[in-house]
């Protein structure tokens, strides 16, 4: 039995209804936290399961969109790229000294038996003085994990170390 | 069959689950009726922490029994509070076993100062504290380094650290493997981990670490405290953070690396979270030198870290920082080879810790000779509103648990659920009340901290000194807590 929890980032993504369903969730867990996308498309559920993670992180509203950096992922299953892509966001935060505000999923393609994610962060660099931090995740994990591909789209679900 | 009717009770603090289905070994639990109440209810829920035990019982080599520890909660893959050893030649090595945060652990500081000393100024030696010590997400260090001396935090641990100036050489004694791991290669970890960490070494970060003025309130073993040079009264400090972003990009990158390993040899785990590799296998080897790397920078990031809180307490009190000595440091993500007795017959394991920390009895070669006689110490963190312990191994624990014990309290409550029912601002002044002062940098951080989010810390060491897998030193109560 999964509880499932109303989001708490700031602004949200779109709300139920709007899409026809939520597209994503956080998951009750004890020490940490479960996060599940959906969407009609691929490429939906991947950019909802990033933004769901931004939203995790920070106040998004307290961030703007100033700056863009490039983000990729690669992996051998569609599930495997979920989990990459959300460790290859939290990565672009070090790596860029940046928090994000937005994040555009420019194509998933299959190439040579991978699966590559690739997509544009927007945000700025980090100022502690303005920008409502909210928790550290530490990485996206294969616990919890699932992929599915059904006729109503595609979900994913993985817990996130806290 | 329901869980609950599985499980064989062997004495008041040990349950074991016998060996079923793909299970190699049982699962034993060093808890009491309430503690195994509570699992049960929660085994129907999909992350739960007796199923995750069980999955651990499944893995090839393990060897007597998948543990959990009193403060057993779930984690992913691996329950937090658990430990498992694994024959080198057969068995393997798991991401899980280990978590993202490799090496995270407690570095315990012992002051020449008593309560009295702190009278009328623990506002301004917390306050310095939040200054001079990073933490929370976004934050950086002082310290800010290129990938060539990244690579040596990674070979050289805690003794980088001195090198530069932060802390002492005596540090290194009390510092759980001296704070250098042989078998770290650099090479092995991605240049995406090394530029996560450039500014990262030397910081708190967030969640559940923190630094913790304490003050020793209760000593139950004369003898033990006196090897640990503890008196009634006496300040201690505790800081509890890993291995920050670099540990957990080597998680990262060897979770996809590690499950490709685990279908190249065929091994069928019942969580993907549980990918592994062998021990005696090239992608054993590799993931198995870049933990280590992972852990000699947590050893290095606790040590500046220690320098830090030596900082604060000259700058707020002019304590010199002679007057501030490390008792211990002892991790609990782990994954070391350790020689154990299985069977009558002495034998090299690999064990995994998560969760939970070394907690090694007398006599054993490893620990720093001034605590050889009485056992290790064994660093309990409790929360910001209730009492840490220090504890000793004993030869008990060696037999029963590889030397294992407790972490600390462990999580009662969902950060959701914590941050719904703990106004900050609410605990904040409920503990300033208790005479105990909070400084964090996010809201959020207090929350999903509060002492409520928690199991009861003593409730949970009794069980595991009922066990006899550890003995009581000395009870700290908090002063003063720093949170990311």
């Amino acid at each position: 039995m999964i509880v499932r929890r109303a989001r708490w980032g700031a602004a949200g993504a779109a709300a139920e209804g709007e899409r026809g369903a939520v597209p994503y969730e956080y998951l009750e867990h004890q020490a940490d936290i479960g996060l599940e996308a959906t969407g009609a498309t691929l490429e939906e559920a991947l950019s909802d399961g990033v933004t769901g993670l931004l939203h995790l992180l920070v106040d998004v509203e307290t961030v703007e969109p100033r700056e863009e950096v490039p983000v990729q992922a690669s992996a051998d299953d569609p599930g495997a790229l979920f989990v990459s892509l959300l460790n290859a966001v939290l990565a672009a935060i070090d790596l860029h000294g940046m928090f994000f505000r937005e994040f555009r999923l420019i194509r998933v393609e299959q190439e040579d038996g991978q699966w590559v994610a690739e997509g544009v962060l927007a945000g700025e660099p980090i100022d502690l003085g303005r920008h409502a931090v909210e928790i550290e995740v530490k990485a996206a994990t294969y616990g919890g994990f699932l992929a599915e591909h059904t006729g109503q789209g595609w979900r994913f679900r993985c817990v996130l170390d806290l | 069959m329901s869980v609950k009717a599985l499980v064989r009770k062997i004495h008041d603090y040990l349950f074991e689950i016998p060996p079923q289905g793909r299970m190699r070994v049982p699962a034993r639990l060093f808890i009491d009726e309430r503690a195994l109440r509570e699992l049960t209810e929660q085994s129907s829920q999909e992350w739960n922490a007796l199923e995750q035990l069980k999955n651990v019982a499944t893995l090839p080599g393990i060897q007597k029994a998948a543990m959990a520890m009193a403060d057993i909660h779930p984690g992913y893959g691996f329950p937090i509070g658990g430990v498992a050893a694994f024959d080198p030649k057969e068995g393997v090595i798991s991401v899980a076993g280990v978590g993202f945060d490799i090496n995270c652990g407690v570095r315990c500081l012992r002051t020449t100062l008593f309560r009295k000393d702190l009278e009328g100024k623990e506002e301004q030696l917390a306050d310095t504290m939040y200054q001079v010590i990073p933490a929370g997400l976004g934050s950086t260090g002082e310290l800010k380094l290129n990938t060539k001396e990244i690579d040596r935090v990674l070979r050289e641990g805690a003794h980088y650290a001195v090198s530069l100036g932060y802390g002492r050489e005596d540090d290194l004694t009390y510092i759980e493997e001296t704070g250098r791991l042989p078998d770290a290669d650099p090479s092995v970890v991605s240049n995406t981990a090394k530029q996560r960490q450039l500014a990262q070494v030397g910081t708190l970060g967030s969640g559940n670490h923190y630094v913790e003025v304490q003050v020793v309130d209760q000593i139950y073993d004369a003898e033990a405290a006196e090897a640990y040079g503890l008196e009634l009264g006496q300040i201690v400090i505790m800081l509890h953070t890993g291995s920050r972003a670099l540990g957990h990009q080597i998680g990262t990158d060897y979770l996809p690396f590690l499950d490709k390993a685990t279908k190249k040899y065929g091994i069928e785990v019942p969580d993907r979270e549980l990918v592994c590799a062998p021990i005696d296998s090239p992608e054993g080897r590799q993931y198995y030198r870049a933990v280590m790397a992972g852990a000699n920078c947590a050893f290095a990031n606790r040590q500046v870290l220690a320098h830090l809180v030596r900082e604060a307490f000259w700058k707020a009190l002019r304590v010199p920082d002679t007057a501030i000595e490390t008792l211990y440091e002892v991790a609990h993500n782990t994954v070391k080879f350790e020689v154990h007795e299985v069977d009558g017959e002495r034998k090299r394991l690999l064990v995994h810790r998560k969760g939970s920390t070394r907690a090694f009895g007398p006599g054993r070669p490893e620990l720093p000779e001034r605590y050889r006689q009485v056992g290790q110490p064994v660093l309990v963190g409790g929360t910001m509103g209730t009492a840490s312990y220090i504890l000793r191994g004993t030869e008990q624990g060696m037999r029963e648990t590889f030397g294992t014990a407790l972490h600390g309290a462990g999580r009662a409550k969902s950060r959701r659920a914590a941050k719904k029912a703990y106004p900050a601002d609410e605990i904040v002044r409920r503990l300033r009340e208790q005479g105990i002062i909070v400084r964090a940098h996010g809201k959020a951080s207090i929350s999903e901290e509060a002492p409520g989010a928690y199991k009861d810390v003593d409730h949970v060491v009794d069980v595991m000194c009922k066990a006899g897998i550890v003995a009581r030193v000395a009870r700290l109560r908090p002063i003063i807590c720093l949170k990311g």
